[in-house]
């Protein structure tokens, strides 16, 4: 429950529904918001039941982030290569979104176990297209070489207006974060999440983990970087990645880890938060009980003498 | 970019099901059981033996039982499949009961349903017309500390449900609401957008009730369904092929004719054995919903039928608003959507309202005659969900981030602030 899941529940979900329903279909157009300001609008047309239109907005990128055409760095061949005949995308996008699919369900492959992947892979949209860099990077380092064209040091979107930072090389990725909170309790959380974090990395059963460091400083890999992308206020994460971490099927699930790191987070954040509230309510609760334990008999008696119903009672009687 | 212009988050939370979205949609994303399953291995335990040595460890165990839960149809199913969880609904009858599952309910909503950011969306919950403010500042205490919200507006469930209507007709915001959910049954009286507190009318008759007489009335005819699941398919039964008909005593007659038009079937897996079974579907198609109007068939305490309940609940409204209410008489909630609700509804209320008119007229001789009485029984496709619909509604206009609390509201003057809500101009 503590880890985000890459598919959109909600994406999943229509598209099930969709695919189970037979032909009959009726008209559906609605919009959602995820963490980081991605949107989505989903459309399916009465004359087209099988056709799903789905856009999607990514989170403004700040002036350092690296883009392609207003897409991340091979999100197109990414979405290609992840959907096949299935998906088709339109150019231009629909107003205000970054990027528009149509989907064919009735290309999806027949058997049951291999269509549940793709429609999987549809409502992972999030993760095929902002990804789409880091993977491209990750996939090198599996294979112990750079990326061609690749700068030294490459900032990527991930929230609005706020990028991490990629250092790749041949034989290690180096991944940072420069963490930011809204609300002055977060920031404190966070900060002491943070450093547990980096020290639970140090037991020995995450030795194969990928290492990790904080500071409340810029680490020297952000040289050169404008100060502007560099003022977070719950200090620096530095991930270090090895090629055995991006070995095969690992590589998917490191690029979504490193890339909801944020969320992940400020997830538990909230979590810890709803957790002291409940704590703290316990404990009012055996205080309260304790301090009417405390009170002596005679109190007890005084107050039912005192009490309203006794009185009434009284008077009742007196009237008969 | 700022949290207004986002659209809000709307959650209603019934005892039943939790309906959630965002506003500006015409359907909840997701539709749940309100219902958590929580690890209560250690709750009992850590006080039992606690050795020095061992506290810490106890510790982090009730730590880490703490957050091992899971919501809605997950946490059905895996109260189903494992003894570590028991299931707990955190609301009673429209009312909050736990908190502490409330929260935890409310977390995974917003984390693993809608996946969105707190921080970055106003929000709005509803509430029972019956819920104290006490309840609204807890709600708004974990809504603003836990989660940080911008903003956030608790609504009152039948003022939502007559807001629905908005986009149908022009929007009316008197009439009585006839909210009919899972676990609370209420009818609402609500002028220009007030509830009138003093004519609320509660009946202790619901969608819960409904099914249980399915499950009874089929364990009694002695199909044979595994008891485990019998609740289950009777729910499933009753959402499937109930509907209300329009006179007993002749629907028993027309099943009895043509047994093969209107006895239905139903077949399911037995989930010890895997053999599969089927059973017949009768009777119980239509005298399910008919508890409603003949409460005596199910219950010998209650006996008062709901279009009764509901002339009482207007005659005992202001008199000058009573004609209003009578004519915009609202359905909302799951329960309402048996087949031609509305319909029996409209005709046994009409019959009392005439006889009333029918009855005044005689007393007063001739010359006085009382103008006839509209009685409109009001059903529309989204009744299902109507209130998380009329929320999604208000929540999209300019007005509504006006008249929410925010967060800066709730440090400067504290919880105390979400006791009141105000009604709006978006709902006119
Ligand atoms: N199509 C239907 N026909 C009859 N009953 C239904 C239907 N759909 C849902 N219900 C019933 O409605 C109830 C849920 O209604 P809802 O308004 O969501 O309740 P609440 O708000 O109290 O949680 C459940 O008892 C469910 O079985
Ligand atoms: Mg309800």
């Amino acid at each position: 429950m503590i880890l985000l899941q890459s598919p959109s529940r909600f994406l999943l979900q229509i598209l099930q529904d969709r695919v189970l329903s037979g032909d009959k279909g009726v008209d559906i157009d609605c919009h959602t918001v995820e963490f980081d300001d991605v949107r989505y609008h989903i459309q399916f047309s009465m004359r087209n039941p099988k056709v799903m239109v789905l856009s999607v907005a990514l989170p403004l990128p700040p002036p350092e982030a690296m883009l392609y055409d207003g897409l991340p760095l091979g999100a197109i061949e990414a979405i290609k290569a992840a959907y096949g005949p299935v998906v088709q995308i339109l150019d231009p996008p629909k107003d205000g979104f970054d990027l528009t699919m149509k989907i064919n369900l009735t290309k999806l492959p027949p058997d049951e176990e291999q269509r549940n992947a793709v429609l999987t892979q549809i409502a992972s949209v999030r993760e095929v297209v902002l990804g789409a860099p880091l993977k491209l990077l990750l996939k090198h380092l599996a294979s112990k070489t750079v990326a061609p064209n690749v700068d030294k040091l490459v900032a990527l979107v991930h929230r609005p207006n706020e990028s991490f930072f990629v250092a790749p090389q041949a034989d290690k990725v180096t991944v940072v974060y420069p963490m930011r909170f809204q609300d002055s309790i977060d920031i404190v959380l966070a900060t002491s999440f943070l450093q547990e974090f980096v020290e639970a990395r140090r037991t020995s059963a995450l030795n194969n983990a990928p290492s990790c460091l904080w500071s409340p400083v810029p680490p020297l890999e952000l040289k050169g970087v404008p100060s502007d992308a560099l003022n977070a206020n719950a200090g620096f994460v530095t991930f270090v990645v090895f090629p055995r971490h991006v070995e095969g099927k690992k590589l998917d699930k490191t690029v979504w880890s490193l890339l909801t790191f944020h969320a992940y987070v400020s997830y538990h954040v909230k979590c810890s938060e709803g957790f002291m509230h409940t704590r703290m309510r316990r404990r009012v609760e055996t205080l309260i009980q304790a301090l009417d334990r405390a009170k002596s008999d005679a109190e007890k008696l005084k107050k039912l003498v005192n009490g309203g119903s006794f009185k009434r009672l009284s008077l009742n009687n007196d009237g008969n | 970019m700022d949290a207004a212009s986002r659209p809000a988050v709307v959650i209603d939370n019934g005892t039943g099901y939790t309906k959630m979205g965002f506003a500006g949609n015409v359907e909840p994303c997701f539709i749940t059981p309100t219902v958590v399953a929580v690890n209560d291995t250690f709750a009992g335990q850590t006080r039992a033996n606690t050795t020095k040595g061992n506290w810490m460890a106890q510790h982090s165990a009730g730590v880490m039982a703490d957050l091992d839960f899971f919501i809605g149809e997950d946490a059905l199913a895996r109260s189903r499949s494992s003894n570590t969880y028991n299931l707990s609904y955190p609301i009673h009858n429209g009312q909050v009961e736990n908190w502490d599952t409330m929260e935890r309910f409310w977390q995974q909503c917003i984390f693993n349903y809608l996946r969105c950011d707190p921080e970055d969306h106003y929000f709005l919950l509803t509430e029972s017309p019956l819920t104290p403010p006490e309840t609204r500042e807890y709600t708004g205490e974990i809504m603003f500390e836990t989660f940080n919200v911008p903003g956030l507006y608790i609504a009152c469930q039948p003022v939502l449900a007559l807001a629905a209507g908005y986009t149908t007709t022009k929007c009316e915001m008197t009439g009585v609401v006839v909210d009919v959910g899972d676990g609370a049954t209420h009818i609402v009286p609500v002028a220009d957008g007030y509830v009138i507190g003093s004519s609320i009318r509660s009946i202790p008759i619901t969608g819960k009730d409904v099914t249980q007489f399915i499950q009874q009335l089929l364990k009694e005819r002695g199909e044979h369904i595994p008891p485990e699941e019998s609740f289950d398919v009777a729910r499933r039964v009753k959402e499937m092929y109930c509907y209300t008909c329009s006179d007993i005593v002749k629907e028993f007659n027309k099943h009895d004719r043509e047994p093969n038009k209107y006895i239905k079937h139903w077949s399911g897996i037995k989930p010890k054995t895997g053999a599969k079974y089927t059973c017949d579907i009768g009777y119980e198609r239509f005298l399910g919903p008919e508890i409603f109007f003949h409460p005596e068939i199910y219950n010998n305490d209650f006996t008062t039928p709901l279009h009764v309940v509901i002339d009482k609940c207007i005659q005992s409204s202001p008199i000058d608003t009573r004609r209003a209410l009578y004519k915009n008489i609202v359905l909302s909630g799951g329960s309402t959507m048996f087949k031609d609700f509305h319909r029996r509804l409209q005709r046994d209320l009409k019959k009392i309202v005439d006889a009333r008119v029918l009855a005044s007229n005689a007393r007063l001789g001739g010359d006085a005659k009382a103008q006839p009485i509209e009685v409109n029984v009001v059903s529309h496709p989204i009744q299902r969900y109507a209130v998380w619909f009329g929320g999604s509604v208000l929540a999209s206009t300019a007005e509504f981030y006006e008249a929410c609390h925010t967060k800066a509201e709730y440090e400067e003057y504290g919880a105390s602030i979400c006791r009141t809500n105000p009604v709006f101009k978006g709902m006119y």
